[in-house]
């Protein structure tokens, strides 16, 4: 789609029966590989298969990429994680960065369908990053486009605010890099607008027993994998989260040194 | 990057140092050798290259032979790189084209009764050098300009103090406080000692002194809102209470002297239940308002709630000479009251000894009690007090009736300086008071460039020690404040957009607030703010973060041309191991260079590459030193707590740990990886290390991952899964 942005098409007929929009699967290629989290992106009932999007950051990410059509991985657990609250509230923004358009896609898509007059926002880094345009374009009522070097659609997120002060928000739905989900969530709070954020840190099992992606929520430390992915994003401790997603560089670096030049996992 | 496409004229210049280098190293073989490397199109020996003859001979060169890379191989860069990099520029070469080579530290003064090897590892070295100029590229440094102004929050003594020694130097000083009288702690404190002079008065006059001064702006019932920017251009935002309207001002540099409380020990001795219970700032209070009740008995206790086993773990430095000046002040009101001290330890260091000998002739008492059977304070039926307490030197319990009870509380941190911590991104120590970067070298200064701490802000402190720091403040502050620009070296972290990830792992690797995610992850460097130690991009997962100057290709280079050598392949009978050792350009190099001023000899095996912290080294490097076919690597750093980058030492430490699990797949002895620390002044301690690692890969023996004779390449050990 992208560069390093790769979309993928799993048959797994049982996730496929049973996703709804903001959840998510657990997956391993290989019996030496790890479990990595990834938002659903889409399902389709009739076909059995979803769709995951997925950017090369690391040794799993980029073996995934490395697969061809046809091909197939170890075992894929899903779906997780709670179905994102979709009602009509009205107006909703859909604001989503990077890779995790994709998902949000799928959110915004459901928004639309329950009657809402939906905005999406699609940004990303560079002009080059920008992913499903044209799939946001055709869902949402409205669509903007945003990029943090300003080659493409608005600079940065300031126009947000201007955004949500001219229009009656009723709620806000934001999918992407946490420092992003962070810009969102404080523009909003001063509007008090309703901002559900989708957090997917570092996770194991993701079915509640490890603890790895706890998240605290309010002061109140939260799972994001039974609790979530959906959260409160104006209760988020959003530092504390960014600093736990770090915790692994070294050995992710060194797995993927030793994957890509030995041959090993 | 373009300077890939032009083509490579290296220089190398290989001196002597009279006999420093040439007694034990064979410089002409080692130009004649370097005349064989890639890109070399000329190479000389020189008797002295610092001496005029030898820089007028490198700038001749330069324009002969069109050099574009120039190599000096002599002495440490520490002393004498940037005399060579002038030399460059003046023959019209940038100064990040030159590269040096140590061959008189590192080798001649450390091998000095081994000149084959020491010629040898001379080679080494200068091939390391030429692979890494190759990669050099020319660079520019960037001026920043420095708004003269300052902002100091806190206006007690040291805040007062700090803001007249800048605003009488003329530059223009804010001077911020949260409450609505200047002065802080001393409009509460009573009389101060040598001189007995009121505090409110001392304060008084500072205050009005400052008031007069028309280079200061006060801010009073103020808070500080919010700052963002860097040296030089800081844009701070004020919120004065009773004011709708934030206040925006922008400084160049920003001094935080906000003080620190008197910990109140509610639920200890009484305290807050029996009203002859109080604080020593209490009865400061009670005697400057002169409503104390005439006591006839004092008792005094100290170290209440500080020095403990966790939390407030501190000594708080004041108290005890607090204890004495309060209790000869009674003294001095009047001679028959009874006064005792019970103490853990007196602590009147310097000449505040003679307080202690005034006390103890004036009849004050001291009891020593112990830990473990801390004194215990009763309220009796007629209101009076018993304190008991178990006399260390007595051996036995002492009741003493009285009617008051001071005790002696540490200074602890504020709750505001908390939230101003998050707004400057500057940090607290464990203690929560303000931590500064280094406790030697940069006592008052924090990682970020521009902001300085003094006062108790800082940690416990009388106001001899507040007011020097308060002047170190003002002094630092001036520094780029009357330079009014500074230059930034071009030795500073850059991404690589292209295959940047947006994982901002660099954002929160970085401890000087240098990277600032841009809101769909895009890092944004803030060159003022980056000091470049290259941890971002070590950390990188990507390879996009880069630190200019040292980025990996150029680091990779060296390493890859210590070992292509065709002499690298297996040993036959002697095994002479190659080490390759990277230093940081702070202590650990320091370390190495003392080791060779002191002649501290040890093994010619090892290769000092230098980087500019530990922290730098990442995995890559460590791997493909051993792809490479090292017998063993080591890395080196300041001594745990003394890195220049706050912490890189440390990230250092925790990837060898986690190398050392992960090399053992690779068919690598985990025994090979090592780290050690040194400071500037343990060369002794640098030549140890070494000596000891050297012996380890002795043992060990050849890496298995050294090319085989023959021209075999390696092949990894793959049935270890």
């Amino acid at each position: 789609m992208a560069p390093h942005i790769n979309l993928f098409e799993f048959s797994a007929k049982e996730v496929a029966a049973k996703t709804k929009p903001g959840q998510f699967v657990v997956l391993r290629i290989d019996e030496d590989g790890e479990r990595i989290p990834l938002t659903i992106a889409d399902a389709n009932a009739e076909k059995g298969t979803i769709s995951l999007a997925c950017h090369e950051v690391g040794k799993t990410t980029t073996q995934l990429g490395k697969l061809k059509e046809g091909d197939s991985i170890l075992d894929l657990l899903g779906p997780l994680g709670n179905p994102a609250r979709i009602e009509k509230f009205g107006t909703v923004i859909c604001i989503g960065g990077g890779v995790m358009v994709a998902p949000l896609h799928f959110q915004a898509k459901a928004f639309r369908e329950a009657g809402n007059y939906v905005i999406g926002i699609v940004g990303a880094t560079t002009k080059d990053h920008l992913i499903f345009l044209d799939e946001m374009g055709r869902t949402c009522n409205e669509l903007c486009v945003a990029t943090d070097d300003g080659t493409k659609g608005y600079k940065g997120l300031d126009f947000l605010t201007d955004l949500i002060a001219k229009r009656k928000v009723d709620r806000v739905v934001a999918e992407g890099p946490i420092v992003m989900m962070k810009a969102v969530s404080d523009i909003t709070r001063q509007n008090g607008i309703p901002t559900l954020v989708n957090l997917i840190p570092i996770m194991v099992d993701g079915m509640g027993m490890c603890g790895a992606c706890r998240v605290t929520v309010g002061g109140k430390v939260l799972f994001a994998c039974v609790d979530g992915l959906e959260f409160d994003g104006h209760q988020v401790d959003f530092d504390e989260l960014l600093s736990r997603l770090k915790m692994y560089t070294d050995q992710e670096k060194l797995a993927y040194v030793f994957w890509e030049k030995g041959g090993r996992n | 990057m373009e300077a890939d496409k032009e083509e490579l004229r290296i220089g190398v210049f290989v001196c002597r140092c009279g006999f420093n280098i040439g007694r034990v190293v064979d410089v002409p073989a080692v130009a004649e050798y370097a005349k064989t490397l890639p890109h070399v199109v000329f190479a000389e020996e020189g008797l002295y290259t610092c001496s005029s003859a030898g820089l007028d001979s490198i700038k001749k060169q330069i324009e002969k032979f069109k050099l574009n890379r120039v190599i000096v191989a002599s002495c440490t860069p520490a002393t004498h790189e940037s005399l060579f990099q002038k030399t460059c520029e003046e023959a019209g070469l940038n100064k990040y084209v030159f590269e040096m080579a140590n061959i008189r530290e590192h080798c001649s003064w450390v091998h000095m009764h081994l000149p084959e090897e020491a010629t040898e590892k001379a080679k080494d070295l200068i091939r390391m050098a030429v692979a890494r100029a190759g990669h050099l590229e020319p660079q520019t440094e960037t001026e920043l300009n420095i708004n003269p102004s300052t902002l100091v929050i806190g206006g007690g003594i040291a805040g007062i103090t700090a803001a007249m020694s800048l605003a009488r130097q003329g530059f223009q000083v804010h001077l911020v406080d949260k409450e609505a009288q200047l002065g802080g702690m001393l409009n509460r404190l009573y009389k101060l000692q040598p001189t007995e002079r009121e505090a409110s008065e001392v304060i008084r006059e500072l205050v009005i002194a400052a008031r007069a001064n028309n280079n200061i702006h006060l801010h009073t019932s103020t808070f500080v809102h919010e700052v963002s920017g860097f040296i030089g251009n800081f844009n701070v935002t004020l919120q004065t209470n009773n004011s709708n309207q934030p206040e925006r001002i922008n400084v160049g540099t920003i001094i935080v002297a906000t003080g620190a409380e008197e910990f109140k020990p509610v639920g200890m001795y009484g305290y807050k239940e029996n009203q002859n219970v109080i604080t020593q700032l209490e009865f400061e209070q009670l005697l400057q308002n002169g409503e104390l009740k005439k006591p006839k008995k004092v008792v005094t206790i100290q170290c209440v709630g500080a020095r403990e086993k966790t939390g407030r773990t501190y000594c708080s430095r004041i108290c005890c000479q607090v204890a004495l000046n309060n209790a000869l002040l009674l003294k001095k009101l009047d001679p028959n009251i009874d006064v005792t001290i019970i103490f853990r330890d007196i602590q009147t260091y310097g000449e505040n000894e003679r307080f202690y000998k005034d006390a103890r002739e004036n009849s004050i008492n001291f009891i020593r009690y112990d830990l473990n059977r801390p004194p215990k304070v009763t309220s009796r039926p007629d209101g009076s007090l018993a304190v008991t307490v178990y006399d260390i030197y007595l051996g036995a319990e002492v009741e003493l009736e009285s009617d008051l009870v001071v005790l002696s509380t540490p200074l602890v941190q504020n709750e505001d300086a908390r939230k101003l911590s998050a707004i400057l991104k500057v940090p607290l120590g464990t203690d929560g008071f303000f931590f500064e970067v280094h406790p030697k070298l940069r006592p008052v200064d924090f990682a970020s460039e521009g902001i300085y701490v003094c006062g108790t802000a800082h940690g416990p402190k009388n106001i001899v020690e507040s007011l020097a720091q308060a002047y170190a403040t003002a002094s630092k502050a001036s520094i780029p404040m009357a330079a009014e620009k500074i230059k930034a070296g071009a030795v500073k972290a850059s991404v690589n957009q292209e295959i940047c990830v947006n994982c901002d792992a660099c954002v929160v690797s970085c401890v000087f607030n240098a990277i600032e995610a841009s809101p769909f992850g895009l890092p944004k460097i803030i060159e003022a703010n980056c000091k470049g130690c290259g941890v971002c991009a070590s950390e990188c997962p990507m390879g996009a973060m880069q630190l200019i100057h040292f980025k990996d290709d150029q680091i990779i280079a060296a390493i890859e041309a210590l070992f292509n050598s065709e002499k690298r392949t297996e040993p036959d009978e002697s095994f002479k191991p190659v080490i390759l050792c990277f230093a940081c350009q702070w202590c650990s190099y320091a370390a190495a260079d003392l080791a060779g001023v002191s002649r501290i000899q040890y093994p010619p095996n090892v290769r000092v590459l230098r980087v500019p912290c530990s922290g730098r080294v990442d995995v890559l490097h460590v791997l493909k030193a051993f792809q490479s076919g090292a017998d063993g690597v080591i890395i080196t750093g300041c001594l745990i707590g003394d890195c220049h980058y706050v912490d890189g030492n440390v990230k250092a430490k925790d990837r060898v740990d986690l190398m050392k699990k992960s090399l053992g797949f690779l068919g690598i002895d985990p025994k090979r990886l090592e780290i050690g620390f040194a400071s500037s002044s343990e060369g002794r301690k640098f030549a140890t290390m070494m000596t000891d690692f050297v012996k380890e890969i002795e043992k060990l023996g050849p890496s298995p991952s050294r090319p085989k004779r023959g021209g075999e390449k390696f092949v990894q050990d793959n049935n270890k899964t």
